[in-house]
């Protein structure tokens, strides 16, 4: 996590960068921050010092916000932590396919067909059962650092 | 007593069985059936006679003994007795406690009476479901009647037993049965005296019928091993004329020297008991001792001293002694007994105690014996809690007790001339002892919990009682202070670049600490005073840079001043240092910088003439950092040194808070400081850097809301409203224009999900919501327009980042801010412009979670989504609650004729929103709970009508949540309800009794499918709250609230009402409690002319008349 490399890579494309360079001491709880090269949102933030009379230092415990797995860290706090850059967009969902993969359709009025199902059985059945019911449903996608994910499920069929 | 043959040869017949059964029991032969005999036994009702029997006849020691616990545990579960049977029974026990039985049943006896004594204290009684009315006249029975004779039975006891338990060389029997006595003895001073004033109930005696249990009345004394004990007049003749306490020392004294070899015999039972009872007798005040000046209460205490004094002088050998393995718990009952004396004396008389038995006061004693164990404290320096540790704290109570100004007495802490010099050599071993102990953790590593706040009020109390001893002679302690503060700067500046300077590092986090107490209180938010005992202390210079306390502050801000220098900061100031300064120079700068005027208010506030001109003299020297004088330098170095935090120490979150929340709040609370911050460089300096540098975007977010609200608040001190305004405007005006600017970007939905954006985003948002919250009528014009030029942007933004809580959060919360500092002034059409503004927001939110699943793999995130989701509801009741007030205070110019817009509407069509989102289960946080229920009793209050309107679904939602409400244990929420329900059923009443439906059908009940009947509501609640009032806990505060919601819900529901009270009375079983109740249900309703209308004066009368009701009768209707 050094330094010179996010500057680097926040000069050479800002809007593309998959993470940026952010002080430690100003991330906050719900937060995101990248920890071992996962992104996580931030469920914990506490400070401590090196010695009475050191300097703070920051420490993270994240949850993978693809996985859920819990990952820690410690950083100085006047150091620059990773910040990874999460975008989200709502495609309304046209087909789920025998596959596994699911349907999109995009704003501009394509599709969108490389995304599969979550593997996990409760989050697939909110999905197929919704669909099933030929609920009108928009999920939500999750993107950072090179992964998608289905991340919610919004009902704006008739019934509401 | 006469006795039937019939009855003596059944009595005889239970003697044998009981025998046999003991014996059987000591042979082991069939234990199992000889237990269940006894207990059998035990257990019968009244065995009164049969137990009397065997314990005069039975030869038998087991037999007597079991026959006494059968008493014993009869009598705690049959409280009922005839007057004769009680007579008959107590004399047995006194004959019992006297001894004629022997040793083992004297031991019972007393025993028996023990428990008597505890079951008849309100507080420690057993449940009994017996009405409260009878636990109280049981209490008071026995404080009146029985509490001496049993005292008297238990001193008698224990005098018959003195030369026996001295004679012998070993244990006897009566050694227990003594000790025991002694217990009884000390219980029944420790008893709660509520009748003691001639009979007449006393300030405490108050009953509370309202809640179970009598809470100790702690006021008294903070410290909870010190009770005043105040028996009254009529314990006169037993304990003070009788010579009972000079038995108790010199039996105490006789049974010391005897065993004096053997060390065990401090920590014996009948030694701690004797002790106890002796420190005990320390506590008693009050009208027991009669009114001679104190000088039967100075006599009585000399008396107690001259006992006490050989377990604690001279302190050398005593804690020699114990460091060398003595039992240190007859010097710890010594301090307690000094804590006990310093509660009911003043320092004057605590002082002359000791000066006519010996060469020295009794301060003078303190401060060696505290010295002392400061010195034990200062060699041993052990981890785990000593004697030294307890001894020090019992000591510390004792001197603060003398020290703490009482604000009603006049007594002020000011000790004789030698106190003074006593309470001197306690603070420099007291500062020596601080300064070992920081050193000695200086390089530790365990500062998990270092936490600065935390740990100030971890130790606050300790400081505070130091503060009380070093303010009692600032002549000497505070040079001292200045010495060591310099010596060890001096040692700094020497080690530089040298030698480690960790532990003078600490040391001066530990001085700063402890001079912040010395010199200047906490302001809890006020203006904090110059502590009287510096403020009228003589101080012999008259030159201000020479006053002593002047001498000290500048040493330090010298010392803090050098933090500006990048080197010096390098080298010696750490962030843990420049929090020790920040959170001194808080403290110190609300006091003494630019003190408000002396008006000379002190002038007849009953000092005597000597008193006054020094403290003239005093403050007049603490004037020297005031607005003429070096005040405005102070105030710049001062604003220096929270701007170098801020920018030179990155990532200190810790050190930050502390100049945000504390330093920086301390500076802007007063108007006549805030005008001469503004015209300060460095004030503008910060302003600006905040304003337009990127810099302080790397605070922590709350921290920039913080600095916000700091500055827009110093905005006060501009000349003018126009010129606040302009200082406003130009301090935010950056800020809205870059969210305005962002928000019309074309891309900004790409743009707007980078991270530095977001981070941008929040920021901003922070600090428009700190400015928010500064709005005061002088700069409310510009936060107004700060506010609305951002509108349209929050919505926007609140689009883009739907998914993103956090920012949503930030949205919310500004909103909610700038609403509730502004709606209260906004004219007509800026009213409709916010609530449009308003009602867009709610639905806009409630379009984007209605209906939304989100969905993780991980349960914690769930979890972290559902807190969002409170917290989001939080603001938006909040939210919802501003817009209401706007109804209520209202400081527009355009009066009613203007059509405004109308937020009932507005508010009802907000609740709509909101109520499907509110779950019960959300209603468990306790702060949603709150909000919630103070915006549904405000709505309900105000729009009654509104109501009605409601569709089912949302209706009953409603009323389910006020039924909650009312058993919530809060007595807020409680308090709301009720006046949620006062508001439907008057209205509901008043619209009938004119012809109109009121709440129509939901009023009168219906018939569901099935064809049940189904109550109205008011019928439901009728009984509800009757059932509330008359048989469950609940705050005596609610009465008047209960009243109110009561009195309208009968009007409604007379018919029921009649039915619930007479079914009420039905149940009583008790004939005369039937009466009572008939009579007070009569009188609820019809005494003080309580008529069928709801106006003040009727809701008045009720309110009285309910009181009364329950008074009468929740005493036999609650059982306990």
């Amino acid at each position: 996590m050094s330094d010179e490399e996010h500057h680097f890579e926040h000069r050479a494309d800002a809007g593309a960068s998959l993470t940026y360079p952010q002080q430690a001491g100003t991330i906050r709880k719900n937060g995101y921050i990248v920890i071992k090269n996962r992104p996580c949102k931030v469920v914990e933030v506490s400070t401590s010092k090196t010695g009475k009379h050191g300097h703070a230092k920051c420490h993270f415990v994240g949850i993978d916000i693809f996985n859920g797995k819990k990952l820690e860290d410690i950083v100085p706090s006047s150091h620059n932590c990773d910040v990874p850059h999460v975008n989200r967009t709502d495609y309304q969902l046209i087909d789920i396919s025998e596959d596994g993969f699911v349907s999109l359709l995009t704003e501009n009025g394509n599709t969108k067909d490389d995304l599969r199902l979550p593997t996990d059985d409760n989050l697939l059945s909110q999905i197929k059962d919704g669909f099933a019911e030929g609920k009108d449903l928009v999920v939500s996608v999750m993107s950072s650092m090179g992964e998608e994910q289905i991340c919610a499920l919004k009902d704006i069929g008739p019934k509401s | 007593m006469q006795r039937s043959p019939n009855d003596l040869s059944q009595l005889q017949a239970t003697m044998r069985a009981i025998e046999l059964a003991c014996s059987s029991i000591q042979m082991m032969v069939n234990p199992a059936e000889a237990e269940a005999t006894i207990l059998s036994f035990c257990q019968s009702p009244q065995p009164y006679q049969a137990c009397q029997y065997i314990i005069e006849n039975s030869q038998m020691p087991n037999a007597r003994f079991q026959a006494a616990t059968a008493i014993r545990d009869a009598a705690i579960r049959e409280l009922e007795f005839s007057a004769a049977e009680k007579e008959t029974f107590l004399a047995e026990v006194k004959q019992a406690t006297l001894g004629i039985h022997g040793a083992d049943v004297q031991f019972i006896g007393i025993n028996f009476l023990e428990s008597l004594v505890s079951e008849f204290s309100l507080s420690t009684s057993t449940t009994m479901v017996l009405p409260t009315e009878f636990h109280d006249q049981c209490q008071k029975s026995m404080e009146l009647e029985y509490l001496k004779a049993f005292y008297c039975w238990a001193r008698d006891a224990a005098l018959s037993m003195t030369n026996k338990i001295l004679d012998s060389d070993s244990a006897v029997p009566e050694t227990k049965a003594s000790t025991a006595a002694l217990r009884l003895m000390l219980q029944i001073l420790n008893w709660d005296f509520r009748y003691s004033k001639n009979g007449v109930e006393g300030a405490k005696g108050r009953k509370n019928v309202f809640s179970a249990r009598v809470g100790n009345d702690n006021n008294l004394s903070r410290r909870s091993e010190c009770t005043v004990v105040q028996p009254g007049p009529a314990w006169h003749e037993v304990l003070i004329s009788s010579g009972h306490i000079s038995w108790l020392l010199s039996f105490y004294r006789a049974l010391r020297k005897k065993f004096s070899c053997e060390g065990f015999w401090l920590d014996c039972p009948l030694a701690v008991s004797a002790r106890k009872l002796i420190v005990q007798f320390c506590s008693l005040k009050g009208d027991i001792f009669h009114s001679d000046n104190g000088q039967m209460q100075e006599n009585h205490l000399l008396q107690l001293l001259s006992g006490i004094i050989e377990w604690v002088n001279p302190p050398e050998a005593v804690s020699k002694a114990i460091e060398s393995g003595k039992s240190e718990s007859e010097m710890l009952d010594g301090c307690r007994a000094l804590l006990s004396i310093a509660t009911v004396t003043t320092p004057v008389v605590f002082d002359q105690l000791l000066k006519s038995i010996s060469s020295f006061g009794t301060l003078t004693l303190l401060s060696a014996l505290m010295c002392e164990v400061l010195k034990v404290l200062i060699v041993s320096n052990a981890e785990e809690e000593t004697w030294s540790w307890v001894a020090r704290d019992l000591l510390l109570d004792t001197w603060t007790a003398l020290l703490v100004p009482i604000e009603s007495g006049g007594k002020t802490g000011l000790l004789p001339a030698e106190g003074r010099n006593a309470a001197a050599n306690v603070f420099s071993l007291i500062v020596e002892s601080e300064l070992k102990a920081a050193s000695a953790s200086a390089c530790s590593d365990d500062v998990d919990t270092d936490y600065f706040q935390a740990s100030v009020s971890a130790m606050d109390e300790r400081l505070s009682s130091y503060a009380l001893i070093g303010r009692a002679a600032i002549d000497i302690t505070i040079p001292l202070l200045t010495n060591l503060f310099n010596e060890r700067v001096a040692r700094l500046h020497q080690g530089r670049g040298i030698t480690d300077p960790t532990v003078t590092l600490e040391e001066l986090y530990s001085m700063l600490l402890i001079i912040g107490h010395v010199l200047a209180d906490e302001g809890d938010g006020e203006t904090p005073l110059v502590p009287k005992a510096i403020q009228t202390q003589h101080v012999a210079s008259g030159e201000s840079e020479k006053h002593p306390v002047v001498v000290l502050s500048s040493s330090i801000l010298n010392f803090a001043k050098q933090s500006l220098d990048p080197e010096m900061r390098a080298s010696i100031f750490s962030p843990r240092l420049m929090e020790a300064i920040a959170w001194f120079l808080a403290r110190w700068s609300s006091t003494y910088l630019m003190p408000p005027e002396e008006t000379g208010e002190n002038s007849g506030s009953g000092y005597d003439n000597n008193h006054m001109v020094q403290s003239l003299c005093s403050s007049k020297a603490l004037l020297i950092f005031g607005e003429h004088n070096q005040g405005k330098s102070v105030l710049d170095l001062v604003v220096h040194i929270a701007t170098t935090t801020l920018v030179f120490y990155p990532g200190e979150k810790d050190l930050q808070a502390l100049t945000c929340y504390h330093l920086l709040h301390a500076l802007v609370r007063r108007r006549n400081v805030c005008v001469h911050l503004v015209a300060l460089d460095s004030w503008h300096h910060l302003a600006n850097a905040f304003a337009n540098e990127r810099l302080l975007f790397t605070l922590y977010s709350a921290h920039q809301r913080s600095l916000a609200q700091t500055l827009v608040v110093s905005a006060s001190g501009m000349r003018n409203p126009d010129a606040s305004n302009q200082y406003v405007r130009d301090l935010m005006g950056h800020m809205t224009n870059y969210l305005v600017e962002l928000s019309s970007k074309n891309d900004l939905k790409i743009v707007a999900q980078q991270p530095d954006v977001i981070l941008s985003v929040s920021c901003l948002l922070e600090r428009l919501r700190g400015a928010a919250r500064a709005t005061e009528p002088r700069t409310q014009k510009a936060i107004y327009e700060m506010g609305s030029t951002v509108m349209n942007s929050i919505l926007i933004f609140l689009e883009v980042y739907k998914h993103e809580f956090a920012v949503v959060y930030l949205l919310l919360k500004f909103v909610v801010d700038w609403v509730d500092g502004q709606i209260i002034y906004l004219e007509a059409q800026e009213t409709a412009g916010v609530v449009n503004f308003c009602m867009r927001l709610l639905q806009l939110y409630s379009s984007h979670n209605i209906g939304k699943i989100s969905l993780s793999l991980s349960s914690s995130l769930l979890s972290e989504a559902k807190t969002e989701k409170y917290k989001d509801l939080r603001a938006l009741l909040q939210l919802l609650a501003n817009l209401c007030s706007k109804d209520l205070v209202d400081f527009s110019s355009d009066s009613t004729e203007t059509p405004g817009t109308n937020i009932s509407q507005v508010v009802y069509f907000g609740l709509c929103i909101v109520i499907p989102l509110i779950s019960l289960d959300l209603l468990k946080y306790p702060k949603l709970c709150r909000d919630f229920f103070s915006l549904l009793s405000h709505l309900l209050e105000v729009y009654p009508e509104m109501v009605a309107q409601l569709n089912d679904e949302a209706f009953s939602h409603v009323l389910g949540t006020l039924d909650f409400g009312l058993h919530h244990q809060d007595t807020e929420v409680v308090d709301m309800c009720l006046r949620a329900l006062k508001a439907l059923a008057s209205y509901h009443y008043k619209e009938t009794s004119v012809g109109k439906v009121g709440l129509g059908a939901r009023a009168a009940g219906s018939k569901d499918q099935s064809g049940q009947m189904s109550e109205g509501i008011f019928s439901q609640f009728l009984r509800t709250l009757l059932h509330l009032v008359l048989f469950e806990d609940y705050s005596i505060d609610l009465v008047s609230a209960a009243a109110d919601a009561l009195l309208p819900l009968i009007l409604c529901e007379q018919a029921l009402y009649q039915r619930l009270g007479n079914e009420l009375i039905e149940r009583q079983v008790n004939p005369a409690f039937k009466s009572r109740l008939a009579n007070a249900l009569q009188s609820l309703t019809s005494s003080n002319q309580l008529s069928f209308t709801l106006d003040r004066m009727n809701y008045q009368r009720f309110r009285k008349n309910l009181n009364h009701f329950l008074v009468e009768v929740r005493g036999f209707l609650r059982m306990i």
